[in-house]
């Protein structure tokens, strides 16, 4: 597997991953758009294959009942969002493309929650768009 | 517009100053949203905020800004005294404003993995930073 490193604009918080793979998934829910600003660009990294330095500047978010957001509390760069709550999706970090020290190579394997992007924009690409109801379908979560 | 971070704790009113969405893709951007700064450019002295707000001299000439509270980015503003500019992260409002991106820059330094659809007005890293250096250099007459 290939490593990649990474650090927030500052520098504080630092990390080295052992990539899974190349492709990442982009979100359109409300709180990623809100929360990033766009969408949620981030690759999926077992909580076992990163490291990170400059821990003590991170801040954390509990934004539902489920996942935290966590950001650099020096500098504001976006860092993670992980899923909390035990199950099949727990532990494992969603880090945003952009922290990489190198992003080159990384490629687009869906979007999620299509139906609530904005029309502002669009990414070029034939891959997966999944709406809302698909996304949750695929997460095995009821939809409300 | 008004808009409001993730947990609601940041309120922002402004007015925009274009009919239009940016987005920037230059490393400072790229690190500290995660993918690129997508932004409105507000009206100078438009302006208005509340709540706890956090930022970080990123530069000489400007900062960023963050809820203290969730993390949401919230915009990029210019220090440099005599200028009121204030580039707001378009995820603050609904619906990105209504607005449709139409200029990319630092195009030239956008990781390969993903391009936004669509024909916009890009510039590269050279092409702004000539246009910002002379710009500092009238700044400091």
């Amino acid at each position: 597997m290939a490593t990649r490193t990474g650090q927030c604009l500052c520098g504080e918080v630092r990390f080295s991953a052992e990539m899974p793979g190349i492709s990442y998934g982009v979100c359109h829910c409300k709180m990623c758009q809100r929360w990033a600003g766009s969408a949620l660009f981030a690759i999926s990294v077992p909580e076992a294959d990163i490291t990170f330095s400059g821990q003590h500047a991170v801040q954390r978010f509990q934004s539902s009942g489920w996942a935290e957001r966590a950001w650099c509390g020096k500098c504001g760069s976006s860092l993670w969002y992980r899923v909390t709550e035990p199950g099949p999706h727990h532990g494992a970090y969603e880090i945003p493309i952009g922290v990489f020290d190198d992003a080159d190579g990384l490629v687009i394997e869906h979007e999620i929650f299509i139906d609530q992007k904005p029309d502002a924009f669009a990414l070029a690409g034939g891959h997966p768009r999944l709406t809302q109801a698909e996304t949750l379908a695929r997460l095995g979560i009821a939809e409300e | 517009m008004k808009g409001h971070c993730l947990c609601g704790a940041v309120s922002v009113t402004f007015e925009p100053a274009a009919d239009k969405l940016s987005a920037c893709h230059c490393e400072m951007c790229r690190r500290w949203t995660g993918s690129a700064l997508l932004e409105i450019d507000a009206k100078p002295g438009s302006v208005a905020h509340d709540g706890p707000v956090k930022s970080y001299a990123s530069s000489d000439w400007a900062e960023r800004a963050w809820c203290d509270q969730c993390g949401t980015t919230l915009w990029y503003h210019l220090t440099l005294p005599g200028h009121d500019y204030y580039s707001i992260s378009a995820g603050l409002v609904e619906d990105a404003g209504g607005l449709t991106l139409r200029t990319e820059i630092y195009i030239d330094v956008k990781p390969g993995g993903y391009a936004f659809a669509g024909d916009h007005e890009t510039k590269t890293k050279a092409e702004i930073e000539a246009g910002f250096a002379a710009f500092l250099e009238g700044a400091q007459t």
